[in-house]
C-alpha cells in the first residue's frame, strides 16, 4: 500500500508540476544589500536569473534587454517572510472535531484574496497560510509564496517547502469543543491527552501497515489496512516529516508540549505566539524548539495577559530561534515595523532584527535553505526600500518574487483585486475589517453555529 | 401557459377538433376533469398519431428543412421531412411555419426531487431538535454517520423522485423533456438519473436511464465533519481510497473466502463501484474558478473520470477544461445586472460631481458580468461541448439567460447543441434523443418562431409522443384592456399590511408585511419574530397576481437573501421565501387592514 500510496503523492507531484511557475530575470543597480546573513554591501547590485540570485557586487552587466531597477538610495533586504498567517485560504477552521489532521488549507488556497497584495506592499514575499486553532490538533497548512496575479491556486504554493502542521493549546481548543459540544478536550489536560490519544493512535496504524507490507509478500491476497488520513498525517509528524506549529500561550502549557513530543521523539517544533515563552527561553533552546511571536499584541482573552514586549529579544539573546508573525492582514503589511519594535523593546541589532522577519521564519517553515537572506543562489525574494527597513519612515517600494516585480508602488493603482464582483460595486477596501481587531485563528469556528428560522446553515 | 386542463387536451380536445367550444361541452369537459381527479380510469385517446405539416424541422443544430411534414406515432417519430404521405388517422396539428426541435436536455437538474423535510441532511438522518436546541446534535463528533456527514452516494433518483412535482410542468412549457436530476444533498448527495418531464404516475414510468453519474460537490455537512471545503477535499480521498480497498476485498473474498474474514457491506463505498469501474463518471459541481481547479486536483490525485458541472466561471478556465477533453455542464444561473438607479433627471446646476472611484467600480463589475454572460461563447469558441445546468435556476429565467449568451456571442445553433444534441451524447442516449429523425423518441418542442427570438411561444411539446398544448397568452395592448374581454387581471391591491407565517421545520416564523404606494413606486418592510427591527424590501414587483421581492438581512457578519415569490388572491397570500442556502420555504398570509 505505501507503494501505491507513493505512486498517489508522484501523481501527485507531477499535478503540482503542472502548474508553471513564472520566474523572473532583472539588474537591481546601486543599492545597498542587507543580506542578513553575510553582512551589508554598499552602492552594490544584485543579478538575478530565472528566479535565482546569481551575483552581488560592484559593476554587475545583465544581458542586453533585462529589466533593470535603479536602487540608488535605496535598500535591498530579503523578502519578508510571515511564519503565521491566514490569507490566501478560504477556509482557516475545519472545527468539527478536536483533532482535523486529516485536512489541509492547501486544499483551499484563494489566489484572488487581496491581502496577498497588501502583503507585498508590506515587502513580504512568503507567508505560512495556517489552519486556525479551534482544534487540539487543526490541519496542515501551505507555505505559500506571494505570486499575486496568478489565478492557479497551485502556483501560489511555495513548491518543495516542508509540511507543517497545527497544533493549538489552551482556551480555543477547551472552548470550542469542551463548551461547545461538551467532549474532551473542557480543560489543558484534555488537550494534552488528544495529542497523546493522535500519536498512540498513529503507531498502531503504522504497525497495522507494516505487518501488512510484510503479509503480502508471502501472501498477494493480503487485507490491506482501513485508510485513515488522520492517522497517516500523525504518522508522519512522528516519522519527522511534518514540522508542528503550535499555537501557545501559556509557559506550562508550553512545557506540556515539549514533554509530549520529548516522549514521542518529535524534533520539529515551532511554538506560535507563545506569549510566556520569555518564562521557559532557556528549555526551548535546550530542546531546539523555535518560537514565532507578536512584537507587543497581547490581552485579547484571558491567557495571554502575562506579556511583554522583550518577548522576542529575551528569547534571541537565549539561542531560541525567534520570528515575528503577524496572525493578520493587517500587520502583515508593517512587519519591518514590529521587527523594529524589539529595538526599542530589547537593543536588538539591525542583523538580529531583520533576522526575525526573514532568515528565522525560513528556518523556522523549514526553506532557509531557499529564502530569508539574501545569497547567491537563493530564491531572488526581494524587498526594495527607500530607506532603511527597520526606520519608522522606510516606505517599500519594489518586492519581487522568483525575480518577478510583483509589487511596484509607482505602478500601483486603486483597484488591485484580480477579479471583481459581478454585481456589486464594491472597493474591497474593508472586506476585512470584522476581523481586524483580533486574530484570525478562530475563523470559522463557530459558523456553523448559525441558525435562521430554527435551522443550521448549510 | 398551459390554458387546458391537461388530461382534457391530452385525451378530449381531438374530439373537438377545431370547433368552438360551446358552453354544453365545457360543461361536459369540467366534468370530465373532476371524474379524472377522482380516480376515473384514463380514456385511451382516439388517435396516438399526430402530424405537423409544412414546419421548419430543425433535424440537428445548423440542420434545417424548410416546409417540411413530421409524422408522430406511438411514441416516435415515425418520419420526418419532406413529400411525406400522411396516415389518414393523424391528428393535424395548427403549426404551419412553426419551428420543430428536439426536445430539450437538461445535463443537470432537480426538477421533481422535492427539497427534503429537514434542512439537516439528504435523507433525513436527524430532525432539527425541539424547541430552544439550535442545531442537531451530531452523534459522535470523532463518527458522524453517513448521513450526518453529507455522504448519501446510496440515494437513488428513483426513491426520491415525485412525478407529480410542479417543476416538471415548468420545465416542460419550456421546451425540455428529459433532464438528468440527482438527489439533493450536500458532498455526495447520490447517483444521478435521466427521467422523462412527461407525465408517469410514479419515477419507474420516467425512468430513462438510471445511475448515469454520481454526483460530488464541496457542499459540507452541518456541525459535523467535514464541516468545510477542506474537510470535503480529505474525505473524498479517504472514501475514494477506501472505496477501492473494499472491492479488491470483496472480489478476493469472492474467489477464496477460506480463512478470511468476510469484508462487511458498506452501502456509501459499493456505490463508488461503478466509478471504479470506469461505468459512470463524477458529476462534480464546481461553479466558481476555484473550484473547478480544485475538482481538477483531486481527479488528477485519484484519476477518476469526471465531468465539472454548475460551471458558471469557465471564461477563466476555458483551457483548463478543454484539456480534461470531456464534455461539461454549465450553469445557466446567470446573475443579473446591479440595479441602476433612475438616472436623476440632470439638472446641470445642481448636478453632484461624478464618483470617479465609484464608476470605476461600476465599469468593472459590468466587466465582470460580461465575462460570466460570455462563458458560454468563449467556451463554444474553444470548441469544447457542454450542455445546461438548470439547478438553482428559476425556470422563468432560462429562456431570457439563453438570449443574454446569444447575445454574448453564443451561436442559436450552439445554443440548440447545449440544449439537445450535446446533452444526448454526454449521457450515451444519441441514439434516442437530440435530433428530429426517423426512429428517435418523440420528444418534440414546437415554438412559433425561432425558439431564440425574443417574441417566441412554444405552442406545441411533445414527450414520448404525449402532446402539451400551450396557447400564447394575449398581450392586451396600451389603452385597450376594456376591449380586452373583462378578464385581464387586474392587479391586485398590495398596499397595506399582511401578517405572514413562513413554514419552516420545527419552527414557523410571523411578522407583518407593510407596503405603501402603487405600480412602480411600491416600497414596503417587514418585521418578524426571528430578526430584530424592521427590515427594508427592494426589487418589489407586481406581474397578475404574483408578488415577489427581495429583502437583505444581516445575522451578525453574514448576510442573507430573502427571495419571496407569492400569489396574492384577494385579501390572502401564499408562495415560497428562498432564504439564502437554507433554502426554501412556504410562506402564507393574509391582509391585516384592508386599504
Amino acid at each position: 500500500m505505501f507503494k501505491i500510496l507513493n505512486i498517489f503523492n508522484l501523481l501527485f507531484l507531477v499535478s503540482f508540476a503542472q502548474a508553471q511557475v513564472t520566474k523572473g530575470s532583472l539588474l537591481i543597480k546601486n543599492g545597498t544589500i542587507l543580506t542578513v546573513t553575510k553582512g551589508n554591501m554598499e552602492n552594490a547590485d544584485l543579478l538575478v536569473e530565472n528566479g535565482k540570485i546569481t551575483k552581488m557586487g560592484k559593476g554587475l552587466v545583465a544581458p542586453a534587454g533585462t529589466q533593470t531597477i535603479d536602487a540608488t538610495g535605496k535598500f535591498i533586504m530579503p523578502g519578508i517572510i510571515d511564519a503565521h498567517s491566514h490569507i490566501g485560504i478560504d477556509v482557516v477552521n475545519e472545527a468539527s472535531r478536536p483533532s482535523t489532521a486529516d485536512v489541509w488549507v492547501g486544499d483551499a488556497l484563494d489566489p484572488l484574496d487581496l491581502s496577498i497584495y497588501r502583503a507585498l506592499a508590506g515587502g513580504v514575499t512568503a507567508s505560512h497560510a495556517m489552519h486556525g486553532s479551534a482544534n487540539a490538533v487543526g490541519g496542515e497548512c501551505e507555505t505559500i509564496k506571494h505570486r499575486y496575479g496568478t489565478l492557479n491556486p497551485e502556483e501560489m504554493r511555495m513548491e518543495g517547502a516542508p509540511r507543517t502542521i497545527k497544533f493549538a493549546l489552551g482556551e480555543n481548543p477547551m472552548r470550542v469543543h469542551g463548551e461547545g459540544n461538551r467532549i474532551v478536550p473542557a480543560t489543558r489536560m484534555g488537550v494534552e491527552q488528544i495529542f497523546r490519544k493522535g500519536f498512540e493512535d498513529a503507531k498502531a496504524y503504522m504497525a497495522a501497515w507494516d505487518l501488512y507490507e510484510k503479509e503480502k509478500v508471502k501472501n498477494p491476497a493480503a487485507l490491506k489496512p482501513v485508510y485513515n488520513k488522520r492517522h497517516e498525517t500523525m504518522a508522519e509528524i512522528l516519522k519527522g516529516n511534518i514540522i508542528i506549529h503550535c499555537h501557545s500561550y501559556r509557559s506550562d502549557e508550553i512545557l506540556m508540549l515539549l514533554n509530549v513530543c520529548k516522549d514521542y521523539q518529535i524534533k520539529r517544533l515551532v511554538f506560535q505566539h507563545t506569549n510566556e515563552g520569555f518564562k521557559v527561553a532557556p528549555e526551548l533552546a535546550a530542546y531546539g524548539a523555535m518560537a514565532s511571536v507578536f512584537a507587543d499584541w497581547w490581552a485579547y482573552k484571558f491567557e495571554v495577559y502575562y506579556s511583554t514586549a522583550y518577548n522576542a529579544a529575551i528569547l534571541t539573546k537565549n539561542g531560541v530561534v525567534t520570528s515575528i508573525n503577524s496572525d493578520s492582514e493587517e500587520y502583515i503589511r508593517h512587519l519591518y515595523h514590529e521587527a523594529a519594535k524589539t529595538q526599542r523593546y530589547g537593543s536588538l541589532s539591525d542583523e538580529e532584527a531583520l533576522a526575525l522577519i526573514t532568515i528565522n521564519p525560513a528556518k523556522q517553515l523549514g526553506i532557509d535553505q531557499r529564502v530569508g537572506s539574501l545569497e547567491i543562489g537563493k530564491d531572488a525574494d526581494i524587498a526594495i526600500f527607500d530607506g532603511h527597513p527597520l526606520s519608522i519612515y522606510a516606505v517599500p517600494q519594489f518586492t519581487i518574487v522568483d525575480g518577478v516585480v510583483r509589487f511596484n508602488r509607482s505602478k500601483d493603482t486603486a483597484d488591485q483585486r484580480l477579479r471583481a464582483s459581478a454585481t456589486r460595486a464594491e472597493t474591497g477596501f474593508f472586506l476585512h475589517k470584522e476581523q481586524h481587531n483580533h486574530d484570525r485563528c478562530l475563523e470559522g469556528a463557530f459558523e456553523n453555529t448559525a441558525t435562521f428560522f430554527g435551522l443550521e446553515r448549510e | 401557459m398551459i390554458i387546458k386542463d391537461l388530461i382534457l387536451s391530452r385525451w378530449i380536445y381531438p374530439l373537438l377538433k377545431n370547433e368552438k367550444v360551446t358552453g354544453f361541452f365545457a360543461f361536459m369537459l369540467i366534468g370530465s376533469c373532476l371524474f379524472a381527479q377522482s380516480g376515473i380510469p384514463e380514456l385511451i385517446p382516439v388517435t396516438q398519431t399526430y402530424v405537423l405539416q409544412n414546419v421548419q424541422i430543425v433535424v440537428r443544430p445548423g440542420q434545417i428543412i424548410s416546409g417540411g411534414t413530421v409524422i408522430i406515432q406511438d411514441g416516435l417519430i415515425q418520419a420526418a421531412g419532406k413529400d411525406i404521405a400522411i396516415p389518414a388517422h393523424a391528428r393535424k396539428i395548427k403549426a404551419d411555419s412553426m419551428f420543430v426541435y428536439a426536445g430539450f436536455i437538461a445535463g443537470l437538474s432537480q426538477s421533481g426531487i422535492p427539497r427534503p423535510e429537514s434542512a439537516a441532511g439528504a435523507t433525513g438522518g436527524r430532525t432539527p431538535g425541539g424547541q430552544g436546541q439550535q442545531r442537531p446534535r451530531v452523534s459522535d463528533p470523532w463518527n458522524p454517520t453517513y448521513e450526518e456527514s453529507g455522504i448519501t452516494p446510496y440515494v437513488r433518483v428513483r426513491d426520491v423522485f415525485k412525478s407529480d412535482d410542479k417543476s416538471l410542468e415548468e420545465m416542460r412549457k419550456l421546451g425540455f423533456t428529459a433532464a438528468q436530476v440527482y438527489p439533493i444533498g450536500k458532498m455526495l448527495p447520490g447517483q444521478a438519473s435521466l427521467v422523462s418531464l412527461g407525465i408517469g404516475k410514479n419515477a419507474d414510468e420516467l425512468l430513462l436511464k438510471e445511475n448515469t453519474a454520481l454526483v460530488a460537490s464541496f457542499t459540507p455537512a452541518s456541525g459535523a465533519f467535514p464541516s468545510t471545503i477542506i474537510g470535503v477535499m480529505s474525505r473524498f480521498r479517504e472514501l475514494y481510497k477506501n472505496a477501492i480497498r473494499l472491492q479488491d476485498y470483496q472480489k478476493s473474498y469472492g474467489s477464496n473466502p477460506v480463512n478470511v474474514n468476510r469484508p462487511m457491506a458498506d452501502k456509501s463505498l459499493e456505490s463508488f463501484f461503478p466509478v471504479l469501474d470506469g461505468k459512470i463518471p463524477f458529476i462534480f459541481q464546481a461553479p466558481d474558478m476555484k473550484s473547478v481547479y480544485r475538482v481538477q486536483a483531486l481527479k488528477n490525485e485519484l484519476k477518476f473520470g469526471v465531468h465539472y458541472a454548475d460551471v458558471k466561471e469557465g471564461y477563466y478556465v476555458g483551457d483548463l477544461l478543454k484539456s480534461e477533453g470531456k464534455p461539461i455542464i454549465i450553469s445557466l444561473d446567470l446573475p443579473k445586472a446591479a440595479d441602476e438607479k433612475k438616472p436623476v433627471a440632470d439638472s446641470s446646476k445642481n448636478a453632484a460631481p461624478k464618483d470617479l472611484e465609484m464608476e470605476a467600480l461600476k465599469a468593472r463589475t459590468a466587466e465582470e458580468l460580461k465575462r460570466l454572460e460570455g462563458q458560454a461563447a468563449k467556451l463554444a469558441a474553444l470548441g469544447l461541448p457542454f450542455s445546461f445546468s438548470t439547478v438553482g435556476v428559476k425556470s422563468t429565467d432560462i429562456k431570457e439567460t439563453l438570449r443574454r449568451m446569444i447575445k454574448a456571442g453564443l451561436t442559436e445553433d450552439q445554443a440548440l447543441a447545449a440544449l439537445t444534441t450535446t446533452p444526448a451524447a454526454q449521457l450515451g442516449v444519441s441514439n434516442r434523443f437530440g435530433t428530429v429523425e426517423k426512429g428517435r423518441a418523440a420528444n418534440l418542442v414546437v415554438s412559433d418562431k425561432s425558439y431564440f427570438d425574443e417574441k417566441s411561444s412554444v405552442r406545441f411539446v411533445f414527450i414520448d409522443g404525449k402532446i402539451f398544448e400551450y396557447e400564447v397568452k394575449a398581450t392586451p395592448k396600451a389603452g385597450a384592456n376594456a376591449s380586452a374581454g373583462g378578464k385581464a387581471a387586474e392587479a391586485p391591491k398590495v398596499a397595506g399590511k399582511w401578517s405572514y407565517t413562513i413554514k419552516a421545520p420545527g419552527m414557523n416564523t410571523e411578522g407583518i408585511l407593510s407596503f405603501s404606494g402603487s405600480g412602480s413606486d411600491l416600497t414596503g418592510e417587514w418585521t418578524s419574530s426571528q430578526v430584530p427591527g424592521t427590515n427594508p424590501i427592494s426589487n418589489i414587483s407586481v406581474e397578475g397576481n404574483k408578488l415577489s421581492f427581495t429583502s437583505n438581512i444581516s445575522m451578525g457578519a453574514r448576510q442573507i437573501n430573502l427571495d419571496f415569490n407569492l400569489s396574492v388572491d384577494g385579501n390572502s397570500l401564499s408562495g415560497t421565501v428562498g432564504v439564502g442556502t437554507f433554502g426554501t420555504f412556504d410562506v402564507t398570509g393574509a391582509k391585516i387592514d384592508g386599504q
